[in-house]
């Protein structure tokens, strides 16, 4: 069922309904961006559940999602259309094979139908007809400047041009999400056409729901357990510390598992599953995870 | 700034409403702006327009609300929350904006509102605003004015240094302004020499080793679908971007001018993307500083914001600290890292060793100028030295001119990337610290040729 979203608590409560535990901040920036019909930007370590969000965001809405996912070299052929050469080559044999060659006109080859749509344009086009979708833009910054640059004219006017067809532009603009794992700074240019959010880690009692609410399989105790380690490993000095992804992750590793609580040797085995870098696991192995399981045990 | 914008006119009652808004929203953008943020005029309009659709009773609304609209990173956060505390107090929230109805007298905040033509205006933001730029600590380009009258470089220059250090050649701190003119014109010559790497982008090109189908098709459209010319792309080179290192500390002060210097001469240059840190015993990083176009001001800057000049050196924190925090942001495209530093270290040398390890990994090549390595019979044997020795790719002299000369030849990429000695010791785990090799230049081999298949297309 989808929601009108119409009000702060109105996101909350539709994105709680698909697992998806989104403090007030969240909640707002989002129906901002709904509501000014502004691109969000969203900022955050690897994760802590960015992408999720645009996924939650257009099932919410009841929506399609458009997902186009950022790499150098991302260029405007792959992002937003491309003309159909091979087709286009081959309408003009067929056209000299019937002798309408000479009659025909750039119009015949270089219409619609010639032109593959790449996720940009859909997401623009997608709107005439029925609800404007959630356009993400994953990991914008590893596109390369000249996508950024190119991204300005359709996030601020929701309009492409085509030299041979002319302006398309969106009707309904597409609800926008960009997100960016800050390996590099975006461009001002094109954050000041967006709202901003920074998705902080969350707390331990937001992240407990958040388990809850994705491995409702999972025992209270063994899901507090996790939780509490995982907040103990981001307080330490590591490469790479654990996002949400990996917590929730290692709680359906362990459910896999058939573990009922933590202990150190469990915690040894599958170590690898919250932390991606040897360094860090072989820093946190052994007496560390000892020490964090005691220091759980009395706090408790 | 100290003037409020004439933006209250009288009116009807539904656009005395949107204006009150406005102008709380221009206000507040003011007091942000003021506090260094980078708000513009259309934020400010998003901003009265998202207090229109928010519940402005509930003041965490309206603080991410302006969140959303006005920050635009995570280092603006904490300024943003320190002046929404000065702007909306609480009791001034409501009464103001939540009834429109009860236009005649809303404003149930004390006198200093002043009169009900800039009452949308609080009263108080104009007095605090002094203290809003005081009580915020972040340096902005917004505070420049400050500094005008800041004393120039002497902070940095320093006088008293120990003189049984005093080398052969002439050193930076003697520098004339024809040399440091010099010096800047090897940062010019140096540019276009920069090493290069091949983009994911291709461009089209007449020697391009690729067919470039697409370019190729439409190009023959016109001949009715028969291939007849060829059309070729390459990839698109770009410089590697840098990223300097400086230590500042005590041995190194009578080198830290010129070397800022050349920092600086490097960040302004637009071919290269060039990130900027200095260390004593903390990181500081000083990219935007330094592209003040003012250089002595900058210079001047940079010496006001870094706290730990002439200190102590502590080479293995300050390496975490990058590799932590800015090596995955700076390095991104793998770029050249290159640190300036005498290796005096009063850290721990192991940390040291496993951070450059570290450092090394995250780069293409790991350049290290060392002022003292210009003195005959020079050893690595300063313990930070010794430990970081193994994983450097290029060893260098700094100190002179000449010196940076050579630099030049290093960043050009004079040599093909798998004769690199760090990468080898970078890739060892556990590498023997003790092994100290002997110095000497690393050979240096011609650019590589082109290879001679590449440019010929089959015609």
């Amino acid at each position: 069922m989808t929601h009108a979203l119409t009000s702060t608590d109105a996101i909350t409560e539709a994105f709680r309904e698909r697992g998806y535990i989104a403090d007030r901040s969240i909640a707002t920036a989002v129906f901002l961006g709904l509501q000014l019909g502004r691109p969000l930007l969203l900022e955050g370590e690897a994760g802590v559940g960015k992408t999720e969000l645009a996924k939650v965001l257009a099932a919410s809405l009841g929506t399609r999602l458009i997902r186009l996912q950022c790499y150098e070299g991302l260029d405007v052929n792959t992002a937003v259309y491309e003309w159909n050469y091979p087709r286009q080559m081959l309408e003009i044999r067929l056209l000299e094979a019937r002798g309408q060659a000479e009659h025909a006109t750039a119009h015949d080859i270089f219409g619609m139908e010639f032109l593959i749509k790449r996720p940009l344009l859909q997401a623009l086009e997608a709107g005439n007809d029925g609800e404007p979708p959630v356009l993400l833009i994953d990991e914008i910054d590893r596109a390369d400047e000249e996508f950024e640059a190119y991204l300005l004219e359709i996030l601020s006017d929701f309009q492409v041009t085509v030299p041979e067809i002319g302006t398309i532009k969106a009707d309904r603009p597409p609800r926008v999400i960009l997100t960016s794992n800050r390996t590099r700074e975006v461009h001002d240019a094109l954050k000041r056409r967006c709202l901003y959010h920074w998705i902080d880690y969350p707390s331990a009692a937001k992240e407990f729901e958040i388990v809850q609410a994705r491995v409702p399989a999972a025992p209270e105790s063994l899901a507090r357990a996790v939780v509490a380690f995982v907040h103990r490993l981001r307080e330490a000095d590591l490469t790479k510390v654990p996002g949400i992804a990996e917590t929730l992750d290692w709680a359906s590793a362990l459910m896999a598992l058939g573990a009922a609580d933590l202990t150190p040797g469990l915690v040894d085995e599958t170590l690898g599953v919250v932390l991606k870098y040897e360094e860090d696991i072989r820093q946190v192995r052994g007496d560390t995870v000892k020490a964090y399981l005691a220091e759980a045990a009395a706090g408790r | 700034m100290t003037h409020d914008p004439a933006i209250v006119p009288s009116g009807p009652r539904q656009a005395i409403d949107g204006h009150r808004l406005l102008a709380r929203a221009v206000g507040f953008g003011r007091a942000l702006r003021a506090a260094g943020l980078a708000v513009d005029l259309s934020s400010e309009i998003d901003f009265a327009r998202a207090l229109g659709v928010v519940d402005i009773g509930d003041r965490e609304v309206v603080r991410a609300a302006g969140a959303a609209v006005f920050t635009r990173r995570r280092d603006d956060r904490p300024v943003y929350d320190r002046v929404f505390e000065r702007y909306w107090r609480r009791r001034s929230l409501q009464p103001n904006l939540e009834a429109p109805g009860n236009e005649q007298r809303p404003e149930a905040v004390p006198s200093d509102e002043g009169t009900a033509q800039e009452g949308a205006m609080p009263g108080d933001e104009r007095s605090d605003l002094p203290d809003d730029r005081q009580g915020i600590p972040i340096p902005t380009e917004g505070d420049a004015d400050q500094d005008e009258a800041a004393p120039d470089v002497v902070t940095i220059s320093p006088d008293a240094y120990s003189r049984s250090e005093t080398m052969r050649h002439r050193d930076f701190d003697r520098m004339t302004a024809q040399e440091l003119r010099d010096a800047e014109r090897l940062v010019d010559l140096l540019e276009p020499k920069l090493e290069l790497r091949r983009t994911r982008r291709y461009e089209l090109h007449r020697h391009g080793r690729r067919l470039a189908p697409r370019a190729m098709f439409r190009q023959n459209l016109g001949n009715g679908g028969e291939i007849l010319s060829w059309v070729w792309r390459r990839k698109v080179q770009r410089p590697r971007p840098l990223v300097v290192l400086c230590d500042i500390s005590g041995s190194m002060e009578r080198h830290s001018r010129l070397l800022l210097r050349f920092i600086q001469a490097l960040s302004a240059s637009s071919a290269v993307k060039t990130e900027s840190f200095v260390f004593g015993t903390r990181l500081t990083r000083v990219t935007r500083l330094l592209r003040d176009r003012n250089r002595d001001r900058a210079l001047a800057n940079v010496a006001d914001t870094v706290t730990d000049w002439a200190g102590g050196t502590r080479i293995g924190e300050s390496f975490r600290d990058f590799n932590h925090r800015w090596a995955r942001r700076t390095l991104r495209s793998s770029g050249v890292v290159i640190v300036v530093s005498d290796g005096w270290d009063r850290g721990d040398p192991r940390l040291v060793e496993i951070e450059t390890a570290r450092l090394r990994r995250n780069c293409h090549r790991l350049v290290w100028l060392n002022p003292l390595a210009g003195t005959p019979g020079y050893q690595p044997l300063a313990a930070g030295m010794r430990a970081a020795y193994p994983y450097i790719d290029d060893f260098l002299a700094a100190g002179t001119v000449a010196s940076l000369e050579r630099l030049g030849e290093i960043l050009a990429g004079g040599r093909s990337a798998d004769t690199r000695r760090g990468s080898e010791a970078a890739a060892q785990v556990a590498p023997s610290p003790n092994a100290v090799r002997t110095f000497s230049p690393p050979p240096r081999v011609a650019r590589r040729p082109q290879d001679p298949f590449a440019a010929q297309p089959l015609r």
